[in-house]
């Protein structure tokens, strides 16, 4: 469909869109530092669960981010969200539990150790 | 006067589009997808937290493949890829056709480098010892990341196509921004994957002396 | 140039003049015959498509499970070998599975979805049209094994090389339905890859892959057009139950396929590569395969059961001339079965020695699941509390749905306690469970909507007499097949296993089983021919000899191209049923006549797309069996699929507009009932 059936986006849709456009950068710098952060992290002389604990909490912010903001999830209706955030849940729960099935101990070393 | 808007313009009972919501619904599913494949690489490196066996009969570990500075390079491309990408929709939805082309292009560019950057890494890792049939580690691996950058690689083939297709003229207006946005949302998706896989199976594997899977074997020098 | 449709309205579709897609190609909008039906995206023709093969498959995994029950009708038999034997319970629970029960309940999905909800199409008209394209080419493969057994038992492959050089010559799959590894994996170390079993398998790892493919496609399509395109004043709760459940199996599918998506996919690699994601030899847990695939599996058995669940909603309330009581209730726990059916899948594994703590927790979690469903068996009963029940076929076998499913569900909550189960596990007892939810419940509900929705497909009535005839025999015929199965698992004879000993007290209910199944398949027969004779030459009727309640229902039959000549407006549930008999009317938007409706274009590439798998799905087979050069089949199967796509893209959604009749008040009220 050309453009030339449709009106040109109104003045207060631009206006938003440039706003969004500097979030969008703001976030991709935030998005660097967070990376660099997390690998300066790993090298650091703190107790393992520390660092893991640290390292999720960027990484689920940084996942969040992206949904949020470069997803315009934020911007869009709140069903979108709740579909994704199913998917998601659900994903983490059922994989969550198989990684909890499985343990070292129970495994059979005869046919590999 | 003639109002016959096409099945996909005519207004929908959230008012949401029916190409955003059903590449959402792709994506919740491909959740499911990438957990599986991710919980298959965890749950072994739970089981065999020392890593593989190499050609010789060696024990191997991990760290010894992996090459930090190359995956931090090539995640970061891929956050910078997300950014054009998020730039590459707004130009759309402002109507700034050339805007959207040099986004989409530097899109295209930063995903081949990051494709390089892992077909490099398999390389690497493939003559350093690990291969998908010697090892478990290998065959989870090389299939989760694989995975992902064939997905990748199925992302730029779409936004090549997008981007020559916007030549035609054909690509504009409301239902054109839709068609970059899902497109878009796709590639942040894939983004977002990456960011979970480079926590996940390269991160953790830095802590501790077997990475965080370590705990309980004795200590090695490393 | 756009890919809007200028055109001025037609009263019929050949009457279009000729147009061109963006990609210079003539449309088959005007098309009629073979070429109508081969590039039709109407839902309505593509519910019956899916119906009619759905129909054809049931008949062939029946012949299976005759084969089957002729076998163990005797103690040592020797009617098919032992290998053969395995080939026919894998291919039978598969047909029945995958070629059976999801086609014909896709076959509902798609007839009934877009009326029910007041629309004209689904979402996604070419999509739905791939789907129904990727079942078919991946039932021809999965099937195609069969063939290829059937030559290499005739001696037809012999003289080829590769043919020699087979370690194993199975063609068909022979690992059960599940195909647990290690039997179907590899081991040795160092991809050497070894295996157990021959091709059988990879037809049917590629076959499922795809017929997965088709599913999903579908489910996307279907929570689209509930969610997006229902009618004005249609809200979430005044949906019919049956697109309600529709919806909850649809999220189910996109959610539990991705998991045996990526085990087919590891399986492959071990089988094709030399992966280790299965190989003991290297250190691969075979269990995990047991874990992936029921994190899909069960979540399948539920996508199995609840469209027949929202069938037996929708016949019981017309049949009792009462609204569905409790419908929030009955809606909520679809729900909750939905999602509570991801967190019960070890207890397909109580005896692979998952520790007690596991145990439990499965074991609770799988008690707890009987809870909604046993509330939606009272809900079903407050529907028929004081109501005047007619006892058409769809509502006998309705019926025959509440009391046989809860059977069912009895010796299912039975398998819910770990002790218990212990002794159940590969017995008989599990297959009487679970035919009696499938058989009991899944197919006598499906049959009541075959009964039910004829009339408006088809126009035409299935003639009573023969239905009830049908109707008791299969029921009769299951019930003695399968009851004294409870007896059998409890008495220790085992499942999949091609013969059994005399003196072990088998013999006498094995062969009573024998019998029933033969009783049960003449009743199939009887109620297939019935409706296939139906929809040719049965007597005509009007749009509503049920005084039904829901939407499509107020359209004639069969419904024209164009479902509603104009757009409903409802006020409330159950609108036509309102409409008719109660105050609040449905009302109509100002659509259609002589403007117009907008009906989209037919395509031919969606199946041009689908066209890919069928060369995948014979590449992969063929590339196992060490035919030279099959890898470049799987590589043009994956190009023709990216060139039917990128065409489907390019040549734009097109689309015509077609005249409706003009309004002329109020949809005809109900016919006097038939029965």
């Amino acid at each position: 469909m050309s453009s030339s059936h449709e009106a040109a986006p109104s003045k207060a849709f631009l206006a938003e869109e440039v706003r969004r456009y500097h979030h969008f950068i703001v976030l991709a710098l935030w998005l660097a530092v967070v990376t660099g952060a997390e690998i300066v992290l790993i090298y650091l002389p703190l107790p393992t669960a520390v660092i893991f604990t640290i390292l999720t909490l960027m990484s689920a912010g940084k996942f969040f981010a992206v949904i949020l903001w470069f997803m315009h999830l934020i911007y869009d209706k709140r069903l979108l969200f709740w579909c994704f955030l199913a998917g998601l849940v659900l994903a983490f729960a059922t994989y969550a539990a198989l990684l909890c099935l499985f343990s070292a101990e129970r495994i059979d070393t005869r046919w590999f150790s | 006067m003639s109002d016959h808007a096409a099945a996909h313009e005519a207004p929908t009972s959230t008012g949401i589009d029916h190409k955003k919501l059903i590449m959402w619904l792709f994506l919740a599913s491909d959740c499911m997808f990438f957990g599986t494949l991710i919980s298959t690489h965890l749950l072994y490196r739970k089981l065999f937290p020392a890593g593989f066996t190499d050609a010789e009969g060696h024990q191997r570990f991990i760290q010894d493949l992996f090459s930090i500075e190359l995956t931090s390079f090539s995640t970061f491309i891929l956050l910078m890829s997300s950014f054009l990408m998020a730039l590459a929709v707004s130009a759309m939805h402002k109507g700034q056709l050339k805007s959207f082309r040099r986004n989409v292009l530097g899109v295209i560019i930063f995903g081949l480098i990051f494709l390089g950057c892992q077909v490099f890494e398999f390389t690497h890792f493939y003559h350093k010892g690990l291969t998908i049939q010697n090892s478990v580690l290998g065959s989870t691996f090389y299939v989760l990341t694989g995975t992902h950058g064939t997905h990748v690689a199925i992302g730029v083939l779409w936004l090549i196509l997008l981007y020559f297709y916007s030549f035609t003229g054909k690509l504009g207006g409301h239902m054109g921004a839709l068609d970059v946005e899902v497109a878009g949302l796709y590639w942040h998706f894939v983004d977002i994957v990456w960011i979970i896989i480079f926590t996940a199976v390269y991160l953790v594997e830095y802590l501790g002396p077997y990475g965080i899977w370590g705990s309980g074997l004795p200590a090695v020098v490393k | 140039m756009s890919h809007d449709s200028h055109h001025a309205p037609v009263a019929c579709k050949t009457e279009l003049a000729p147009e061109r897609s963006d990609l210079g190609l003539y449309r088959p909008d005007r098309a009629t015959g073979w070429t109508d039906w081969l590039t039709t995206v109407d839902h309505k023709k593509i519910g019956i498509m899916y119906g009619a093969f759905a129909m054809l498959y049931f008949l062939i995994g029946g012949v299976e499970a005759l084969a089957i029950r002729t076998q163990l009708a005797r103690p040592d038999n020797d009617f098919v070998t032992a290998r053969m034997y395995n080939q026919l319970f894998t291919m039978h629970g598969t047909t029945m599975i995958f070629l059976g029960v999801m086609p014909l309940s896709a076959a509902f999905f798609n007839f009934l979805v877009p009326l029910q909800v007041g629309a004209r199409d689904v979402a996604f008209p070419r999509l739905n049209a791939f789907s129904l394209w990727t079942f078919v080419f991946g039932a021809f493969v999965l099937n195609a094994s069969w063939l290829f057994e059937f030559g290499h038992l005739a001696g037809w492959f012999d003289s080829f090389a590769w043919h020699k050089a087979l370690v194993y010559t199975d063609f068909a799959p022979a690992n059960g339905w599940f195909s647990y590894a290690p039997l179907s994996g590899t081991f040795g170390a160092n991809g050497q890859a070894l295996r157990f079993t021959g091709v059988g398998t990879d037809f049917w790892i590629i076959g499922i892959q795809i017929l997965g493919i088709a599913s999903l496609a579908a489910s996307f399509n279907f929570i689209c057009t509930i969610i997006n395109m229902r009618a004005k004043g249609m809200t979430m709760m005044r949906l019919p139950v049956f697109t309600w459940m529709t919806l909850v199996t649809s999220v189910l599918i996109i959610l539990a396929f991705p998991a045996i998506t990526v085990a087919l996919i590891e399986l492959m690699f071990d089988r094709a590569f030399g992966a280790n994601f299965f190989n003991p030899s290297a250190g691969g847990q075979p269990v995990l395969w047991q874990h992936l695939f029921w994190i899909f599996g069960h979540p399948e058995v539920y996508i199995l059961v609840l469209p027949a669940m929202g069938i037996v909603s929708e016949v019981l309330p017309t049949f009792t001339g009462k609204s569905l009581f409790g419908y929030p209730i009955i809606v909520f726990s679809g729900a909750v079965i939905g999602f509570l059916g991801f967190a019960v899948w070890s207890h397909h594994m109580f005896t692979t020695g998952l520790g007690p703590v596991p145990t439990a927790a499965f074991s609770l979690l799988t008690m707890a699941i009987a809870v909604p469903t046993g509330v939606k068996i009272f809900n079903w009963l407050g529907t028929i509390w004081g109501g005047r029940i007619r006892f058409t076929p769809p509502m006998v076998l309705a019926l025959g749905f509440i009391w046989m499913f809860m059977c069912g569900g009895f010796s299912g909550v039975m398998h819910s306690s770990a002790p218990a189960d212990s002794q159940q596990q590969d017995s008989y007892f599990v297959i009487a469970h679970f035919h009696y939810v499938l058989l009991g419940g899944v197919l006598l509900g499906l049959m009541a909507g075959l009964y039910f929705w004829f009339p408006k497909i088809f126009g035409r009535m299935p003639n009573a007499p023969v239905a009830y005839l049908g109707s008791a025999l299969v029921i009769l015929g299951f019930n003695l097949a399968f009851g004294p199965m409870h007896y059998l698992g409890l008495a220790g004879q085992p499942r999949r296993t091609h013969t059994y000993h005399a003196g072990n007290g088998w013999e006498t209910w094995n062969f009573v089983a024998t019998i029933g199944a033969y009783v049960l398949g003449i009743g199939v027969v009887i109620v297939f021919g019935n409706l296939v004779w139906t929809a040719f030459r049965g007597k005509k009727c009007g749009n509503d000899p049920w005084d039904g309640r829901t939407l499509e229902w107020s359209l004639p039959s069969p419904v024209p191209e164009y479902n509603f000549a104009q757009a409903p407006v409802v006020a409330t549930r159950d609108a036509f049923f309102e409409h008719k008999h109660g105050a609040k009317k449905i009302g109509l938007e100002n659509d259609g006549g002589e403007a117009g409706v907008h009906m989209p274009s037919q395509s031919w590439m969606p199946m041009l797309a689908s066209a890919g798998f069928l060369f995948i799905g014979f590449g992969m087979p063929m590339m196992a069996m060490g035919i030279p050069h099959a890898g470049w089949l799987v590589i043009s199967g994956l190009g023709v699929l990216f060139l039917g796509i990128w065409l489907w893209a390019l040549e734009g959604p097109g689309g015509y507009m077609l005249k409706t009749p003009a309004p002329s008040g109020a949809p005809a009220p109900a016919e006097t009932v038939a029965h």
